[in-house]
Formats: C-alpha cells, structure tokens, sequence
C-alpha cells in the first residue's frame, strides 16, 4: 500500500463509521414531519414536551416539529407533500375540505377556544351577549375573531351600528389606552402577559368567551391527509399516541416545572409566574373536564362551527361530510381522560 | 406603448397561472391549494368592484406618494448636486435610510400615526423617494463638461442654467427613473396596507390569507400589475411628451 492511500485509510473509515453510525440511529425509525400552527409557544406544548422527552421515538417515530406562522399553512403542506401532520384551525379545515381536499381531522387539541376578548371589568359587566351593546370591540378584519364576534353579535340581535368594530394589530396600544374595550387574545398565551401588563397599573382584567353564551367556534386539531390514514392506520396511531401523551404529560400538575423549562428556552424572557399561569389556563382549554378525553373530537362543535360559517357565507351551503372529515383514531382519542 | 404594455402584463400573467394550473393538475392538488380556473373566475365575477375600488385607493395613495417623493429627490438633489459637506451628508443619508428593511419601520409608523391614509402615504414615498434621490443626485452632480465649459469661462453659469443643461442631456434616464418609481410607490403602499392599514388592496390580500382563499389573491394580483402597467406606460408617454416639446424631437 503505498504511503498516500495509507494515509486516506483512517479518514475514510472514520467516515464510514460516523456514516454507519447516523443510519443505525434513525434505522427502524419512520420520517416523519409535523407542521404546527404557530410558534413554539405553550399553545404547542403537548408537541414540544414529546419531542424534548423522546416520546415519538420511542414509538418508533423520527418526528420533525417544525414551527408555524402566520404564512404557513398546514393542510397546503400536507397535501403538497411537504408534511405528514399538522395543526389547523377548523374554519381552515372545513374550508379545505369544501374545496376537495383530502384533508382529514384525527384530534381535537383544544375543547374551548382559546380565542377570548379581553376588557377591564370597572368599564362593563358581561352577563348576556346583548350587554355588547354600545361597546368598541377590537376584531382582525377576515380572522376567525371577526367570524366569532359577527355570529355573538347576531345572536343578541345587534346589528353593526349597535358597536363600533375597531381594526385590530399585533399592537394593544389602543386597549392599553382604553380606546377599545374589548380586545381579542389567546387567552392562554397572550392573556396572561397582557393581565401581568395591566396588573402592574393596578387595573383588572375579565374575559369574554363567547362560547359561554352558546358561540362554540372549534379551535386547532391535528391533521393529515386520507390516504396517510388510510394506507399507514399504524402510523397515524403511533403518531396521535406520542402527541397526545405529550400532551397529558405536559399538562399534568407533576411535570409542571419540566414543561416550564421547555417553554423557558422559546420564551427566555417570560417570567415563570406568567409561564405557570399559560399552562394552568391551557390545562383548562385543552382538558376541562374529565368527561373529555386530550383529543377528543366534539362532532356537535364542528358542526355549529360549519352553521356559523355558512351563515356569514364564508362556507357554501353544501355541509361537509362529517362522518368523512372527523376520523378518531382507533381508542387513542379516549386514553387521557 | 400603452396597448403593448398591457398586452406585455397579459403574456405574463397568463404565463403564471398556466404554470400553476399546469402544478395543479400533474400533482392533483385540490382547489384549496391552488384554486381551478373556474374558481379564479367566479371570485372575479364576485370581487371585481371591491377589489377594484380597493386597488384604485392604492393607486391614489401611491401617485400622490410618488409625485411627493419625485418632488422632494429633485429639491433635495439639485440642492445636494454639488460635492459640498452637505451633498456627500445627503448621499450617506439617503444611502442608509434606504437599507432599513420598511417592514420593520412600518409598525414603528403606524404606533406612531395610527393606520389610515398618512402612514399609507409617508410609507409608499419613503420607499419612492430615496431610490429617486440616489439617481437624481448622481445625475446632478456629474458635469456635461462639453456645454458647461464655455459658460463657466464666459462667467455666465448660473446654477439655473447648469441644473437646465444636466437635466435635458439627461431626460432619457430621469424620465425612465420616474417610471419606474411607480413599481416602488405602488410596492410600498401594498406593504403598508398589508402590515396594518384599514384599506387598499394590500388589505384585502392580507383578509384573503386570513381566509386561505388564493382565488381572491390571485384577482388582486391581476389588478395590481395591469394597473400598475397603464400607470408606468402613461408615465413613459408623458416622458416622451416632454421630451419631444423640449428637444422638438
């Protein structure tokens, strides 16, 4: 052998090691790429707890969390093929689904929309849709809050001159500066930083949950495309299995501190007092009572979600078939109750 | 210059949405990801007058933004022509405000004067105005040596007369500026409304992401370049006007 390929032994089998060693470890492994709908933030957390504990791989998942955004789409990416799983909204899956995507539901993560308006209690008392009346409600023009706030305002009776609709931003001045007294949040990841916020000036803070007055808008579920359903059952189960377990573990009361330290390295600058009070009120959105298991599917919710779109003429009139577009799988949406 | 402009956009447009079709039907994507032609269709019969009203209260507030900007690049860069402290102050200024990303100022803008008309406006002419300084700074600071050399030894070079010179020995390229300012005006004032206006078409894209509805983009697209394609091409006619009443050409 001569001195040049002697020296090129080591390197290369060296390489061929590292090279052996990458392909054993994810060996066995089935790629897979989940799409959520928005940032790493508590709203995720059931993902990012599975992902940050190995829960996909242990069932035999080499899973991809990528974050969303407001430009990301899931269902788009699913069925381009750039995704296996994602998070959507459901007015973004019935609209899919109205336009003959093959799109198909396989968990419900949150039981109550996380989407509140918050307001000071000293300037109004909310005991009944019509106390809306004369209030400046702050909405995001063709967001689902729009949606939400069109069909409560129907449901009292009011009509639009009956409230002023403010545009709403990514900027709360004008609610810190009582220009508007109703404000759409996520109550579960903005509101507790906007109470902490006010808190500090001394002023209280309510929310306005629609839903309380008979307005249930489904929020995000988990998603994938039929065919992955239903040539790959096993997949889709160990899939649904792990997350859902991320999300039981997650919000349960003894891994609290655990989920705090995953969220505390998206969010450094959160103080862990607003990262306990995001995961208490998730806890509550996702798993309210023990009646509903982590997952679970509410048919009755899809389908005044659907009415109230068809109502605004966001949907046509031909009903989604549910029977088609809900697919629980198999006892996992029932193991966390 | 108009027709062919117009028919220029039609080849292109039309060149875009064979290519998605052409993606929709290989990899039999549903009307969700990208909408049938049908459907494009339909969303013009239903959109046409909003979308159309909404483009026009762009293009308002982007040729007044323009018309500001093309103004204020030609005050500034006449005064800024010659290589004083000043001249090179404006150069390095102009330089560096044109780097900052306008997404990134435009909330700081709209905290600061609220979301209608004037922060629409200020955005599209702040995105106008420093390209346009940039170039007419360069073509006012370069002497027509040829010309201006026998009024300097003559003593009768006003700076009248020297702006006069280096404006017609350069009509062909400021006029081809101006035009293509319109692009930017237009740009800036979509940007603006997408980030947080109440109005325009900038707007209604944003409202139409919101609802995932890429029929409604695509409508908006269409508008916005076929507009933006008269505007440029009466622009460039205007230019030749000019010219031909300056030079008889």
């Amino acid at each position: 052998m001569t001195h040049k390929a002697k020296s090129l032994t080591l390197p290369a089998c060296i390489l061929l090691a590292m090279v052996l060693l990458v392909t054993t470890s994810v060996e066995g492994k089935e790629k897979v790429t989940y799409r959520l709908k928005w940032l790493r933030n508590v709203s995720v957390i059931g993902a990012l707890y599975a992902e940050t504990h190995h829960l996909f791989e242990k069932a035999g998942l080499d899973v991809e969390v990528k974050a969303g955004g407001p430009e990301r789409d899931a269902i788009r990416e699913i069925e381009m093929g750039y995704a296996d799983f994602g998070v959507a909204s459901a007015d973004q899956v019935l609209r899919a689904r109205a336009k003959g995507s093959p799109v198909v539901v396989i968990a419900q993560l949150f039981q109550v929309n996380p989407l509140q308006w918050m307001y000071r209690p000293e300037e109004m008392q909310i005991d009944n849709l019509a106390d809306l009346k004369g209030k400046i409600i702050g909405i995001t023009f063709g967001g689902n809050d729009e949606t939400i706030m069109r069909t409560s305002l129907a449901k009292a009776g009011l009509s639009k001159s009956d409230v002023t609709l403010f545009s709403v931003r990514y900027d709360y001045t004008p609610f810190y500066r009582r220009q508007v007294q109703l404000w759409p949040v996520y109550r579960n990841a903005q509101g507790p930083i906007i109470a902490a916020h006010l808190d500090k000036a001394q002023e209280k803070t309510s929310f306005f949950n629609p839903a309380e007055f008979g307005v249930k808008f489904v929020s995000n579920s988990v998603v994938t495309k039929s065919q992955t359903l239903e040539e790959n059952p096993e997949l889709v189960k160990r899939f649904l299995t792990a997350l859902l377990t991320g999300w039981q573990q997650a919000l349960s009361l003894e891994n609290q501190e655990e989920a705090i330290k995953i969220l505390l390295q998206y969010e450094t600058n959160t103080p862990h007092s607003i990262l306990e009070e995001q995961l208490k009120i998730t806890r509550e959105l996702i798993h309210p009572t023990t009646n509903l298991a982590i997952g679970m599917i509410d048919e009755p919710g899809w389908e005044q979600t659907e009415r109230i779109m068809q109502a605004q003429k966001l949907l046509p009139m031909e009903g989604v078939d549910f029977k088609t577009l809900l697919q629980p799988v198999d006892g996992v949406n029932e193991i966390y109750r | 210059m108009l027709l062919r402009r117009v028919f220029q956009f039609f080849v292109i447009y039309f060149l875009f949405i064979l290519g998605l079709m052409a993606l929709k039907y290989s990899l039999n994507l549903s009307d969700y990801v990208i909408p049938a032609p049908s459907g494009i269709f339909q969303t013009l019969v239903v959109e046409y007058r909003q979308y159309s009203i909404a483009t026009i209260n762009t293009m308002t507030v982007a040729i007044i933004g323009q018309i500001l900007s093309v103004i204020m690049a030609f005050v500034i860069g006449i005064t800024g022509r010659q290589s004083t402290w000043l001249g090179s102050f404006i150069k390095v200024a102009a330089y560096n405000i044109q780097a900052y990303p306008i997404v990134a100022l435009a909330p700081i803008l709209f905290i600061l004067l609220g979301d209608g008309f004037l922060t629409r406006l200020l955005i599209a002419a702040m995105i106008c105005y420093f390209p346009v300084l940039l170039s007419v700074l360069g073509i006012m600071s370069k002497p027509i040596d040829d010309i201006e050399h026998f009024y300097r030894v003559t003593n009768r070079m006003r700076w009248q007369l020297e702006v006069k010179i280096r404006t017609f020995e350069n009509l062909t390229q400021l006029t081809t500026v101006v035009a293509g300012s319109a692009t930017l005006a237009v740009a800036g004032t979509i940007v603006a409304e997408f980030i947080a206006a109440n109005a325009g078409i900038g707007y209604n894209i944003r409202i139409a992401l919101y609802q995932s509805d890429l029929s409604k983009i695509l409508i908006a697209l269409f508008l916005i370049g076929i507009t933006v394609a008269v505007y440029q091409a009466l622009l460039e006619l205007l230019g030749t006007a000019i010219k031909r009443a300056w030079t008889g050409r």
